[in-house]
């Protein structure tokens, strides 16, 4: 199915080629134009393994490419999936494209996959090959990205991806939604029986993957790949794309509950490749800060004021009291505490699974609290050090599997009284 | 004489009893009905009682948006609102149907002419609950969006929105159920554009300072983020 999407040439010559070892997949949310460049990456890239490979590379520009199929060592096969349909949020592209490089994966018989996503432009040998150089010679399952970031980069995967990950299935990964990854056949081949069974509107590729290796049983280990480039924030579109996102996380926490409710801890896993020194701060000044957390708080006090109704009926009364009391302290003392920012996002994932409210009402009436999340955090880091956000971040992590009874418990009483 | 104003009298009892003892398989025959619909009545409302008691309706009722119900509800209880109104309805076929029994054109006439307006009565029924229900979805929808727009004025456009969906729903049930006619369609015009004026007031004039400085604040946090890039949530 995932692979009509592929042009008739390119599909013979990936059944010509009958099996291969290695898939990569150089996708762009946007489909810009690679170039050529992918596929000689990717050919310098597999020249440090240990061994020769054949290898395909999917990308999603839209341009059929001719073959590249030639003597040259290592073979390197090519092939385009379309342009992003119209109406396809980024984050549903992505999701599309990788269940196709997938397909093609699972089609080949591949031993390795590896899925670059961020800005492919900046994807280098070293990228492919910290992705998947830990499946092929170390045996890994799961290789999962591990970026040098700035404090306030990567702040969904800080404030909730990341801890109600490890809460979840106890493993400490730094971005379990990716997006680049490196999998093993296996794997990949799990996924794809999966995803076949649980697809839906609402299923995100991205979502399942770590956690499928996590519940599986399989391998993971991560990989420093160094400074990602993202796009400029849209903050018109914020709640879009944390409806998006946290629709997947949850929807993935309901489907996966009779694992993760007999996790308990958290392990800390492989780390390969040396961390990047972060390029110096591009101007996130305190003054800068300062002005953004003022229309943060602004926006939570908003939301304190005219949500409640809807709060109401996700949240226990204590909870919002808290909210509330929060919402009247003056800016300096403004701090969201780790334990009700975890109970917060536990009752939100809970209601999304009970299906309280409208689900897109319930993960887009977020939005105010995760921004007075991000004012509190931007507080508190505003003269930090990297190493002080990180034992920060670990310390909200600890408050999320201090919490993970209470989620349990809820979960598996709903309707039990809750002050 | 008297035994003519005796004959007259006889016959006068006569015909009052025999147009009694007429009306009477009517009476008994309502009464049974009575009794039968109330029977009915009693045996669907336990089990659709019992039934929506292991649904959740009262909690589910309230998570649907209708939390005002079961403060107009006996006991606080939508259920048993529900229960009590449909077991009503059965009293008041029973009735109905008890008293088209009655010989004559009259009930009949009634019974038919009531019966007839009865699609009517159902169809605007579901036009006001069909109203509510998207009336309250959207309130919610503009509430969420206008607070992470960051709007001041949200909770009065979610109002706004609120009220024009129900007046809206409102008036084609009174217009589905043939009540006041033209007046009718004259007040609902009234209404929709005294409501969308007053939003557009409330948005256009009222909120002017709050609408430029909300406006402001989002330009240049947007463009104070785009320079700086500080944030990236993934």
């Amino acid at each position: 199915m995932e692979l009509d999407a592929i042009a008739p040439p390119e599909l013979e010559q990936i059944e010509r080629l009958g099996n291969a070892d290695l898939v990569i997949g150089i996708l762009d949310g946007e489909g810009q134009e690679q170039g050529g460049s992918a596929v000689e990456t990717t050919r310098e890239a597999l020249t440090d393994l240990s061994e020769p490979l054949r290898a395909v590379v999917v990308s999603n520009n839209g341009t059929h490419s001719p073959s590249e199929e030639n003597s040259q060592q290592p073979i390197v096969l090519s092939c385009s999936l379309p342009l992003a349909a119209l109406g396809e949020t980024p984050q549903q592209s992505i999701s599309n494209a990788y269940r196709r490089v997938f397909a093609v994966g699972g089609k080949l018989g591949v031993r390795a996959c590896g899925v670059i996503v961020s800005r492919p432009q900046t994807a280098t040998r070293r990228w492919i090959y910290r992705l998947v150089q830990p499946v092929l010679d170390l045996g890994f399952d799961l290789v999962a990205p591990c970026y040098t970031r700035q404090k306030m980069e990567g702040l969904l995967n800080r404030s909730v991806l990341s801890p109600l990950h490890q809460a979840l299935y106890g493993e400490r990964l730094q971005n379990p939604m990716g997006p680049d990854f490196g999998l093993s056949g296996k794997l990949l081949q799990k996924i794809l029986r999966q995803d076949l069974s649980r697809r839906g509107a609402e299923a995100n590729a991205l979502a399942s993957i770590a956690s499928s290796a996590a519940s599986g049983g399989f391998q993971v280990c991560e990989s420093h790949l160094g400074v990602r480039t993202q796009r400029p924030t849209d903050w018109s579109n914020l709640s879009s794309l944390l409806a998006e996102v946290l629709g997947a996380a949850f929807l993935e926490m309901e489907g996966r509950a009779t694992q993760w409710q007999s996790v308990r801890g958290s392990k800390i896993l492989p780390r390969f490749g040396a961390p990047e020194t972060p390029p110096a701060d591009s101007g996130t000044t305190a003054v800068d800060a300062h002005g953004d957390v003022h229309g943060m708080i602004e926006s939570f006090q908003l939301g304190t004021r005219n949500l409640q109704d809807i709060w109401g009926l996700i949240l226990p009364p204590t909870t919002l009291l808290e909210l509330r009391r929060l919402s009247r302290l003056p800016e300096d003392r403004f701090r969201l505490p780790d334990n009700l920012w975890a109970r917060v996002v536990y009752d939100f994932a809970l209601g999304h699974r009970l299906r309280t409210i409208s689900r897109d009402h319930l993960l887009r009436s977020i939005t105010p609290l995760y921004l007075g999340w991000i004012a509190s955090y931007t507080l508190e880091m505003q003269t930090a050090g990297l190493g002080e956000v990180d034992s920060r971040i670990e310390r909200l992590a600890k408050a999320y599997e201090d919490n993970k009874s209470y989620l349990v418990s809820r979960w598996r009483w709903p309707d039990r009284f809750n002050p | 004489m008297w035994d003519e104003v005796g004959q007259a009298l006889s016959d006068s009892m006569t015909k009052m009893l025999s147009q009694a003892a007429s009306l009477l398989p009517g009476i008994v025959a309502l009464m049974t009905a009575l009794l039968v619909s109330a029977l009915l009545a009693w045996a669907v409302a336990a089990i659709l009682r019992r039934s929506l008691a292991g649904f959740e309706f009262d909690r589910r009722v309230a998570q649907w948006g209708f939390p005002t119900l079961a403060e107009v509800s006996p006991s606080s209880s939508p259920t048993l609102l529900v229960t009590r109104a449909i077991a009503c309805v059965i009293v008041l076929i029973g009735f109905l149907i008890g008293f088209s029994a009655f010989d004559g054109a009259l009930p009949s006439q009634f019974v038919i002419r009531l019966f007839a307006y009865l699609p009517d009565v159902m169809a605007a029924i579901v036009v006001l609950i069909a109203g509510s229900i998207i009336a309250r979805f959207m309130a919610r929808s503009v509430l969420i969006g206008a607070v992470n727009m960051n709007l001041q004025y949200a909770r009065l456009l979610s109002v706004g929105v609120k009220w024009l969906v129900t007046v809206l729903a409102v008036t084609i049930a009174i217009e589905r159920l043939g009540i006041g006619g033209g007046i009718i369609r004259l007040a609902f015009g009234i209404l929709f554009g005294g409501i969308v004026l007053a939003l557009a007031l409330a948005v256009g004039l009222g909120s002017k300072e709050l609408v430029s400085r909300s406006l402001e604040r989002e330009t240049s946090k947007t463009s104070s983020q785009n320079a700086h890039e500080p944030v990236g949530h993934l």
